[in-house]
């Protein structure tokens, strides 16, 4: 008897042991899901677009986006450990978002929970404003919010988020203040200030990038100009150290095997450096970020204590 | 724009394309829960590998079809199949209740298509310069809006408008749970991690019109919809005599469509509402809205496909989204490498103009397809026995508000909403003045917030309110459309009072 | 869930319980109100429950001097709707561990009981349990595979 039950529990561990061997070589051998916990159309469901026919072309396999919107990104994430973890489920994440949600309430994950194996882009901010503005520059606009105080009304998407924080920020450097004016999305956001409901916009590179003509740029949030925008200065430049935005990657559930990881990691690594993906991508006004899962807790821990530093400042932490 | 674009649009795969896109656009706009925004985003890897503008055309056509099979649905089950047939249930339901119900679904393919034209005229014709629009309205407007909107409560619930308002302020609550949408603050969930995502509209909507109905359908051994007895001619020539009769109706339904349509914050249910209750404010005498009248059914489907077009204006003019299917399709050509703006319409418009076209055709190709689906539709539901009908129906229920956002604490959440929904209309507060709150709620706290912001900033709160004249227009039409039905119903009963004496 | 006796009842109990219970509510809203950081969030709530209470208030006052005798439940069978809204919740609250087709398996039978007036034998029984299965099984299929939505 004994022995029977060890002769079978060796089969099946073995078999296991097989089939997790066979299913590491040949992943993925089916369609991978692609959560975004947003709604259709916005950054990180187009950039999720975007990556969707790399993937079909290098690996076989379909990546299917799917949407699982609600609580600005939380309830994805609150049920993303309690997903198959097989590594053919992955779910897009987002900076500050994973950061900042849990530090301000409980939102039924931490940021630890998040287990994200790679970065694949970041929307810089930048200062949109409409082409007939009259801030030409960013010190027209310092100038103006200098002289009236509280005055200068500055549209973003959402409280307690990039664009927010960034505003947050470039008040404090900049020793001015201004007014922030959420709206529910970049969309909204950008609809505003081109409607001159507000007298500027805290958005992304991508809202220049999609607006072309009917905006400028004052300066952008990053280490050295967008390729696109080769006329639009940097904050850097001007003397303000503000480099960011809202980044983002994938993250899969915490028990997926640490080689399926490293094998995903390696897979959207491969994406990002495609000159066609990077291309279309700065295209769209993105910029690229190639963090894979080696680099991971670096990165994560010197963007947390950043917004960290950032929200306390602000007053958005208790 | 020349016919070089129309010919581009005619090539068998276009056509073979809209037609594809109608049909399955209106089945899947039928099935509740199941709108026009997820059956486009499902359909975008597909586009991938097409020419733009043929990617376009399946796109358009199929949230084209899916916006008219939302009204399948809400005549024939009282359960809008998208957001922006919740009109069509005030109307569409209680005709099929009373046998009308092929003629429902008839006049309301007539007036989608008519609507659906009238939109795609205006992105063909007056596309840039109605884009202005979009941008004209601020967040106070949109405040105003809402409030428009709102006070359809009092005109919506006949007999009792105190329940209608404590129903639609039971409504703005709801739209409240969870994280709030432009600040941070997780409100009214009571430490519920499964509230924080918020009640999802659509569920909401399918549990608070479709489960009442599945309650009372199981308590008693009745019909679900009376029929006809014996057979009864094709009753298409009929609706087509009471469209043509409401033409005025149709054409100002799917004006304010197209206009609505453009704004990015509103949609097809706030244009479908906002077309209703100027149909109903309009009424001839002797038109009971609400109870079965044609005209309601009309307003709504003309103005809800007319969006399909008038949001199609800010996205392809400005790189904004119109409407929420708008953006899934915006960002299909951003993939593409389609750049949005006004230089689409004039340097490289060809892409524009072959889309546009097809989406006329793919409009026109919903009259025959539409017509012979809602017959279908129809003929289903009234012969199918109720035994099976119920739990079929549950099981759509349960699998449309699941499909939403993968969520089984959606279908929770719809299910109790149902039930306590059913009690509360068994006591006189109806589930269309919740539905209202719940869809204008955000839209009018964000105007507010916003506004009062700006307003603030700018020392001069007043003036945001109420000192800009787009806004002073809708304040005038709410006051109007309050005051209105007074006047109306005063003036009725002296009419009845003069002709007591005749008749009696 | 409300007094099912109010039809006999002098008073509309159903409306005073609801407008009550509404009432409730509205205090809840102010209460959940003061733990909220931003003002931006708090404006809205706030007027919203003012407001739910004032008419809350003015329907019980209504329905107090005249109440409307046409409210109530009606009639029609309870177990009937019972079963169908308890067969629906019960799907639900299993489809995490067994599947979705079982859990929903569960809410279809439910409805199939509730909806047969007619009563039972060996043939119908076998017919309905059969369409039930093709109808699930058509659209599981339509939701999971053309529609991609990750059924559990």
């Amino acid at each position: 008897m004994f022995y029977l039950k060890t002769a079978k529990s060796l089969v099946i561990a073995s078999a296991v042991s097989i089939v997790a061997a066979t299913s590491a070589l040949a992943f993925p051998d089916k369609s991978v899901e692609y959560i975004i916990p947003f709604g259709p159309g916005g950054e990180s469901d187009i950039s999720a677009r975007f990556q969707q026919p790399y993937f079909k072309d290098k690996f076989g396999q379909d990546l299917v986006v799917s949407y699982k919107p609600g609580g600005g990104g939380a309830v994805g994430w609150a049920q993303l450990n309690s997903m198959a973890s097989d590594g053919h489920t992955i779910m897009g994440i987002n900076l500050p978002h994973i950061v900042i949600q849990p530090a301000e309430k409980d939102v039924g994950y931490t940021t630890e929970d998040i287990h994200t194996f790679y970065m694949f882009h970041y929307t810089p901010d930048a200062i949109v404003v409409t082409a007939d503005s009259p801030y030409k520059t960013l010190d027209d606009l310092i100038a103006d919010a200098k002289a009236n105080p509280g005055a200068v009304t500055m549209a973003g998407s959402g409280k307690a988020t990039a664009n927010h924080l960034a505003q947050i920020r470039f008040d404090k450097l900049a020793g001015i203040k201004t007014t922030y004016v959420p709206f529910k999305g970049t969309g909204a956001s950008t609809t505003a200030t081109l409607g001159n409901q507000v007298k500027a916009q805290w958005g992304y590179t991508t809202v220049g990038a999609a607006q072309g003509d009917a905006v400028r740029m004052l300066a952008v949030a990053m280490e050295e100009r967008h390729p696109l925008f080769p006329d639009v200065p940097t904050f850097k430049e001007l003397g303000y150290e503000m480099v960011g935005g809202a980044y983002r990657g994938m993250a899969v559930p915490k028990d997926t095997p640490a080689e399926t990881v490293q094998r995903l990691s390696d897979m959207f690594g491969e994406i990002n450096a495609d000159e066609a993906f990077r291309k279309q991508m700065l295209d769209g006004g993105f910029a690229l970020l190639d963090v894979g899962i080696d680099g991971m807790d670096a990165f994560m821990a010197a963007r947390k204590a950043e917004y960290i530093e950032a929200a306390t400042d602000a007053g958005l932490l208790n | 724009m020349d016919f070089e674009h129309l010919a581009n649009a005619l090539t068998l795969t276009n056509l073979a394309l809209a037609l594809f896109g109608v049909v399955a656009g209106t089945i899947i706009g039928s099935i509740p829960g199941l709108s026009a925004t997820m059956a486009v985003a499902v359909l975008v890897p597909i586009t991938f590998s097409m020419e733009p503008a043929s990617a376009l055309i399946l796109l358009g056509a199929i949230y084209t079809g899916a916006i008219y099979g939302g009204a399948y649905s809400a005549i024939l089950l009282n359960t809008p199949g998208t957001p922006s047939a919740i009109a069509t249930t005030f109307d569409g339901y209680p005709m099929a209740k009373r046998g009308d119900g092929d003629l429902a679904v008839a006049i309301a393919c007539y007036a989608s298509v008519f609507g659906g034209l009238v939109g795609a005229l205006a992105l063909l014709l007056l596309a840039p310069p109605l884009s202005s629009v979009a941008l004209a309205f601020g967040p106070v407007e949109y405040l105003w809006l809402s409030v428009f909107g709102l006070s359809l409560i009092a005109s919506l619930s006949t007999g009792n408008v105190l329940k209608g308002l404590a129903g639609g302020a039971f409504g703005l609550l709801l739209s409240c749970v969870g994280v709030a949408e432009i600040s941070a603050d997780i409100r009214l969930t009571f430490g519920s991690s499964t509230m924080i995502g918020g009640i999802e509209v659509v569920g909401a909507l399918i549990g608070l019109y479709c489960i009442p109905v599945l309650i009372d359908m199981v308590a008693t051994p009745e019909r679900h919809l009376k029929v006809e007895e014996g057979g009864r001619a094709v009753r298409f020539r009929e609706g087509a005599a009471i469209a043509w009769k409401s033409r005025f109706n149709l054409l100002r339904s799917s004006i304010i469509g197209t206009v609505i349509g453009i704004l990015p914050g509103a949609g097809g249910s706030v244009a479908g509402l906002v077309a209703y209750s100027e149909a109903k404010r309009t009424a001839r005498p002797g038109q009971k809205f609400g109870e079965g009248e044609p005209d309601g059914v009309m307003a709504t489907e003309a103005a809800n496909n007319a969006t399909v077009g008038g949001g199609f204006i800010p996205t392809l003019v400005l790189g904004i989204p119109g409407t929420p299917p708008d953006a899934v399709i915006l960002g299909a050509l951003l993939v593409q490498g389609v750049r949005t703006g006004p230089t689409l319409f004039e340097g490289g418009g060809s892409i524009v103009y072959t889309f546009v076209f097809g989406l006329f055709i793919a409009t026109i190709l919903m009259l025959p397809t539409g017509l012979l689906i809602g017959r279908y539709a129809y003929k289903t539901i009234v012969t199918i026995p109720k035994t099976i009908l119920v739990p079929a129906v549950g099981f759509m229920t349960i699998i449309g508000t699941f499909a939403i956002r993968n969520s089984i604490s959606d279908v929770m959440i719809m299910i109790v909403l149902g039930t306590v929904g059913w009690v509360l209309s068994r006591f006189g507060f109806a589930a269309s003045p919740i539905v209202l709150g719940l869809i204008l709620g955000p839209i009018a706290e964000q105007g507010f917030v916003q506004a009062w912001i700006i307003g603030d900033a700018t020392g001069n709160l007043a003036g945001m309110f109420f000192g800009r004249p787009i806004s002073l227009a809708i304040i005038a039409f709410t006051i109007l459309s309050l005051v209105y039905p007074v006047i109306q119903g005063r003036r009725a009963r002296r009419l009845i009072k003069t002709e007591a004496g005749a008749n009696d | 869930m409300t007094d099912t006796s109010s039809k006999s009842a002098p008073k509309d109990i159903g409306t005073l319980l609801i407008a009550s219970l509404f009432i409730g509510l509205g205090l809840v809203t102010l209460q959940d109100v003061s733990t909220y950081s931003d003002t931006d969030s708090v404006v809205f709530p706030t007027t919203v429950a003012y407001a739910l209470i004032g008419c809350s208030a003015m329907v019980i006052l209504a329905s107090w001097l005249r109440p409307n005798p046409d409210n109530g439940f009606g009639g029609g069978d309870w177990w009937r709707r019972i079963l169908l809204v308890a067969s629906m919740i019960a799907g639900c609250l299993v489809m995490p561990l067994a599947g979705f087709l079982p859990a929903t398996a569960i809410a279809f039978a439910g409805g199939l009981i509730a909806a047969r007036h007619e009563g039972w034998d060996l043939k119908s029984a076998f017919v309905f349990a059969l369409s039930g299965i093709f109808i699930m099984a058509a659209f599981y299929a339509l939701f999971r595979y053309p529609l991609g939505v990750p059924l559990p």
